[in-house]
C-alpha cells in the first residue's frame, strides 16, 4: 500500500501576477511542481495529468491574499520542505504561506468553500462615520437589484442583498464585503461595484485591480473557518 | 509617476494584460545600472507569436549571459493597448524593467515575415523614434534588424541603421560591445555606422546607393565610399553541436503558439524544394549530436517543468538516425510523463509510424504537405514526393487511428495549369477514400474521416530558384480558388485558402526595393497594423498608399529577367546565383535535382562560399 498524501496550501497572488488567468495559473503551478521534483501523482489514461485542484477562480486583475489549492503526492513529505521547495520555483507575486496535510477523504475546495471576503479600495473618501452611514443605508435596503451578465444565457436581473453576509468599513476608503461564494450562490465583486455606483452619485465604479480578495472561507453557522482549519478538513 | 504605475492604470482595461507584464519564469531582470549596455529586442507581432519564436529567445539569453549587457524584450501591443498607451502618453516599454525603449542603446528587431512591416513603423513611433534612420542621430538607440527575411531587407532598409545578415549567435555580442565602445568615444552616428559596417555580416543601408542606368533601369546597390564592402556575406555558425543553446528558457504564462520545450536538433535542409526560402538560406545542414541533444533536453526539462518536448528543424525526419534519437528520448522521459513531439512530418509511412510510437498526446490530426496536385508539378518544384508515398503515409495514419488529415498545397506555381488544380481535388478525394476504406474495415471505434485541404498562394522569394517567376494575377488566383471551392464540396472534405490580396502584397515586399519604405509609411499612417491578421488587413489602405507614392504593385509581382540586376544581389547568402539560375531552368524542364546528402554535391556553392561544411551526426557528408 503506497502512502499518499493530500496537501492543502494557502497562497497569495499579488502585483503583476494578478493579471494571469485561472487556467494560466494552473498550468504554471503544474510546471512549478515538476521543477520542484515533488512526488506527483498522475491520473490514469492516455493523457495523464497531475492530481491537483484549485478553489474558486480569482478574476484577472484582482489581488488574492488567501487562495487555495489541493495537491496529491505519492509519498509523505515534510510540510515545511514542501513549502520551501515549491516557493523556490515561484516568481515574485505568488507565494505559498501555509500548508497542511489533510485526510484524503476531505471534501474538494470548490465544494467546501462558501464565503469570500473582498476589500474595495474606494476613490470616495470621507471620515469613518460618514462612510459608515452611507454603507448602512446601502445595506438597509430590502433588495439590491443588479444586472447579472451571462455569456450564453443572456443577462438577468438579480437581488444581491441576500448574498451579502456582512459589510464593514475597515478604515476610511477601505470597505470590506463578506459575501456568498459557492457553486450555488456566488456574488461577483464587480456586481457589488455596480450596485454601489447605482446607489450613490459620490461612489465611483471600482475596477477589479482595486479590489482584493482578502480570503476564502468556510462558513458554518455564524462562524468563519479557514479551509485549512482542523474543524473543516476531513469533513 | 514611473512607467509601471502608469501601466497599472490601463492594464485592467485591455484584453490579455498578461501580454504586457513580463515577470515570466526564467526571465532575466538585471539591475538597471548606468554603465551597462542596454539592448531591447523586439518582435513585431503579438507577444504570444513572438514568445514562440526560438531565434529571439536564443539572442535574449546569449546577450544576458554577458555581465555588462542588459537585454530586455518588447512586442507589438494589440490595438486596444496601443490606443490606451497613446491616450496616456505611455511609450513602448520593455517587459523586464518597464523602461522606455528610448532609454536603450540598441533597439533590435527580429524579422520573420513581410506582413509585419507596419508593426515595425508603429513600434518605432510608439517608442518615440523618428521612422527613418536618416532622421535619427546618435542620441537615439541604434535600430538593428536581423532574422530570416533580411535576405531582402530593401523595402525596410530606410528605417534601419543596420542589418545583421545571417545567424547572429556568434556575432551579436561583439557587435553590441563594439557599438558601445564607439559611442563612448563620442563619435557621431555616421562615424559609428562606418566603423560597424566593417564587421562581417553587418549591412548599413545608408552607406550604399541605389544605381540606375541612363534608361532608369535598376543596376544594383553599390557602396557610397571606398572601403565599404561591396557584398555582405551571410554569417553561419560552423559547429552547431558546440554552439550555445539556452536551457533556462523563458516561459510565458499565456498559452502561446508553441508552448513546450524546444530543441533545435539540426539547422538547414538539403531537400532543395525550389519555392522554399528557408531551404536555401539556412544551408548547409548541421546536426547536433544525440549526446548533446539529450543533455540539453535534460536541462531544459529540469529548468522549465514542461511536459512536452519538440525536436525541431526544417525537416526533423531527415536527422541522421532519427528513429534511434526519438525512441531513446521517449524511453528516457517515460516515467516523467513527458511526450515527444515531431513537427513537420515527412510524407511517408516511416514518419507516421515513428510519430505514432512516441507521441503520447494524440493530436487530432496529422498534416502532410504534397504542395502540388500532380507529379509533373511536384517535379517542377523539386518536392521529391511520389503519389504512392502520400497514399502510404495516410493509410498508415488512418490505421493508427488518426481520423483527420490536413493536406497542404500551393497554387500559382510556375508552369501550373488547371490540370494541376484538378489534381489537388483528385488527391484529396483519394485520401478520403483510403480513410473511409480503413474505417469500414476496422473493428475499433473511429471518428468520421475528415480531409482538410489548405491551399495557399505561392509567393516567389528572394534567393530561391523561383525568384524570377511572375506571380499569378488576382483574377487567376481567384479562378483557381473558385474551382477548388466548387470541387471540394463532398462530405468529409473541407477547403481553406488565403486572401489573394494579402498574398500579392507579400509578393510585392518579398522582392521589393527601397522605394517601398514610403508605401509602408503611408499605409501605416492610414492605420495599417497587424496586416498578417485577417481582421485588420485592409487592401484599400494599401492601394491608396501605392497610388500616393506613384508605384504599381504589378511592377513588383511580374516575372524578372534571368540576367537582370536584383535589389538583393549585394547580399551573399552563400548559394550562388548561377546555381539558382540553373535550378530555375531545370525546374522549367520538369527535372529533379537530388539531395546532396544522398547523391553528393549538386553545386550550390554554399560550402565554398561561406567556408562551412555539412555536419552530419555519425554520417558521411557526401561532399565531393
Amino acid at each position: 500500500m503506497v502512502m499518499r498524501m493530500l496537501i492543502r496550501a494557502e497562497f497569495e497572488k499579488t502585483d503583476e501576477l494578478r493579471y494571469i488567468s485561472h487556467l494560466e495559473l494552473m498550468t504554471f503551478f503544474r510546471r512549478a511542481f515538476r521543477r520542484a521534483k515533488l512526488p506527483l501523482v498522475y491520473s490514469k489514461g492516455f493523457n495523464p495529468h497531475i492530481l491537483f485542484s484549485m478553489a474558486q477562480p480569482l478574476k484577472v486583475g484582482m489581488t488574492g491574499w488567501k487562495e487555495y489549492f489541493d495537491l496529491t503526492l505519492s509519498q509523505e513529505m515534510d510540510i515545511g520542505e514542501f513549502i520551501d521547495r515549491t516557493n523556490r520555483e515561484l516568481p515574485s507575486g505568488i507565494r505559498i504561506n501555509k500548508a497542511a496535510s489533510i485526510p484524503e477523504k476531505s471534501q474538494a475546495l470548490m465544494a467546501t468553500i462558501n464565503t469570500a471576503a473582498y476589500i474595495f479600495r474606494m476613490t470616495f473618501r470621507n471620515d469613518q462615520e460618514a462612510e459608515e452611514e452611507l454603507l448602512n443605508s446601502f445595506l438597509a435596503r430590502e433588495e439590491i437589484l443588479v444586472r447579472r451578465e451571462r455569456v450564453k444565457k443572456g443577462d438577468i436581473e438579480i437581488d444581491i442583498r441576500p448574498m451579502i453576509q456582512q459589510a464593514v468599513i475597515l478604515e476610511p476608503g477601505k470597505w470590506l464585503f463578506q459575501v456568498d461564494s459557492s457553486s450555488e450562490r456566488n456574488l461577483r465583486p464587480e456586481e457589488i461595484s455596480k450596485a454601489l455606483v447605482d446607489f450613490h452619485s459620490d461612489l465611483e465604479f471600482i475596477p477589479l485591480n482595486r479590489i482584493v480578495r482578502e480570503g476564502l472561507y468556510v462558513r458554518v453557522g455564524d462562524e468563519l473557518y479557514s479551509p485549512l482549519d482542523e474543524k473543516i478538513v476531513g469533513r | 509617476m514611473n512607467l509601471a504605475d502608469r501601466l497599472e492604470k490601463i492594464l485592467y482595461k485591455v484584453k490579455n494584460p498578461v501580454r504586457y507584464i513580463g515577470n515570466e519564469w526564467n526571465m532575466v531582470k538585471k539591475d538597471w545600472a548606468e554603465d551597462k549596455i542596454k539592448v531591447a529586442l523586439a518582435f513585431p507581432d503579438l507577444y504570444e507569436i513572438g514568445m514562440s519564436h526560438l531565434g529571439l529567445k536564443l539572442l535574449y539569453h546569449i546577450l544576458n549571459e554577458e555581465e555588462d549587457i542588459i537585454c530586455e524584450r518588447t512586442y507589438a501591443p494589440w490595438v486596444d493597448m496601443e490606443n490606451l498607451m497613446r491616450e496616456e502618453g505611455i511609450p513602448l516599454f520593455s517587459l523586464e524593467n518597464k523602461k522606455a525603449i528610448s532609454d536603450f542603446d540598441i533597439f533590435g528587431f527580429t524579422l520573420q515575415y513581410e506582413m509585419s512591416y507596419t508593426n515595425i513603423t508603429n513600434m518605432l513611433d510608439l517608442a518615440g523614434l523618428p521612422l527613418y534612420s536618416k532622421d535619427r542621430d546618435e542620441s537615439y538607440p541604434l535600430v538593428v534588424g536581423g532574422g530570416s527575411i533580411v535576405y531582402n531587407p530593401e523595402p525596410i532598409a530606410a528605417f534601419f541603421d543596420l542589418f545583421f545578415i545571417g545567424e547572429a549567435e556568434e556575432g551579436i555580442v561583439s557587435l553590441v560591445k563594439k557599438y558601445r565602445e564607439l559611442k563612448d568615444k563620442k563619435l557621431n552616428k555616421e562615424e559609428i555606422l562606418l566603423e560597424l559596417s566593417q564587421i562581417p555580416g553587418v549591412y548599413v543601408p545608408s552607406l550604399y546607393d541605389v544605381v540606375y542606368d541612363n534608361k532608369g533601369r535598376f543596376k544594383g546597390i553599390k557602396p557610397k565610399y571606398k572601403g565599404v564592402k561591396e557584398e555582405i556575406r551571410r554569417q553561419v555558425v560552423s559547429n552547431l553541436d558546440q554552439a550555445y543553446y539556452p536551457t533556462k528558457i523563458i516561459m510565458p504564462y499565456m498559452d502561446v503558439v508553441h508552448d513546450r520545450a524546444v530543441i533545435e536538433i539540426a539547422r538547414g535542409c538539403t531537400r532543395g524544394c525550389r519555392f522554399c526560402a528557408a531551404g536555401i538560406s539556412y544551408r548547409p545542414v548541421r546536426e547536433r549530436s544525440k549526446e548533446t541533444i539529450i543533455r540539453l533536453a535534460d536541462e531544459i526539462l529540469q529548468n522549465t517543468g514542461y511536459d512536452e518536448i519538440s525536436l525541431t528543424s526544417l525537416s526533423t525526419m531527415d536527422y541522421s538516425d532519427v528513429a534511434d534519437l526519438v525512441k531513446t528520448m521517449a524511453r528516457r522521459y517515460e516515467d516523467d510523463k513527458i511526450s515527444i513531439s515531431l513537427p513537420s512530418l515527412r510524407v511517408d509511412r516511416f514518419s507516421v509510424n515513428l510519430a505514432r510510437e512516441v507521441q503520447r498526446v494524440r493530436k487530432t490530426g496529422l498534416t502532410f504537405a504534397p504542395e502540388a496536385g500532380t507529379q509533373r508539378l511536384r517535379d517542377v518544384i523539386n518536392k521529391g514526393v511520389q503519389e504512392v508515398d502520400l497514399f502510404d503515409a495516410v493509410q498508415a495514419a488512418f490505421e493508427e487511428g488518426w481520423s483527420t488529415i490536413k493536406l497542404y498545397f500551393m497554387i500559382g506555381l510556375p508552369t501550373e495549369t488547371m490540370d494541376d488544380i484538378a489534381g489537388i481535388v483528385d488527391l484529396a478525394k483519394r485520401v478520403l477514400r483510403i480513410g473511409e476504406e480503413v474505417r469500414r474495415n476496422t473493428t475499433r471505434p473511429m471518428k468520421k474521416i475528415q480531409v482538410n485541404v489548405s491551399v495557399s498562394t505561392f509567393v516567389p522569394k528572394a534567393f530561391t530558384p523561383f525568384q524570377w517567376v511572375g506571380m499569378d494575377s488576382r483574377e487567376e488566383i481567384e479562378k483557381k480558388q473558385k474551382f477548388l471551392k466548387e470541387n471540394l464540396t463532398e462530405r468529409g472534405l473541407s477547403f481553406s485558402w488565403n486572401n489573394p490580396d494579402l498574398s500579392l502584397l507579400e509578393g510585392v515586399f518579398s522582392r521589393g526595393d527601397r522605394r517601398l519604405a514610403r508605401v509602408i509609411e503611408s499605409a501605416w499612417r492610414k492605420g495599417a497594423r497587424f496586416d498578417g491578421w485577417g481582421e485588420f488587413f485592409d487592401i484599400d489602405i494599401w492601394e491608396a498608399a501605392f497610388i500616393e507614392n506613384q508605384l504599381e504593385q504589378s511592377d513588383y509581382i511580374q516575372a524578372r529577367d534571368l540576367e537582370e540586376d536584383l535589389p538583393w544581389d549585394h547580399i551573399n547568402v552563400g548559394v550562388s546565383k548561377k546555381f539558382l539560375q540553373k535550378e530555375y531552368k531545370t525546374a522549367l524542364a520538369g527535372k529533379l535535382t537530388e539531395d546532396c546528402r544522398q547523391v553528393g554535391c549538386t553545386g550550390c556553392a554554399i560550402c565554398f562560399d561561406l567556408d562551412v561544411k555539412m555536419e552530419l551526426y555519425r554520417g558521411d557528408a557526401n561532399v565531393n
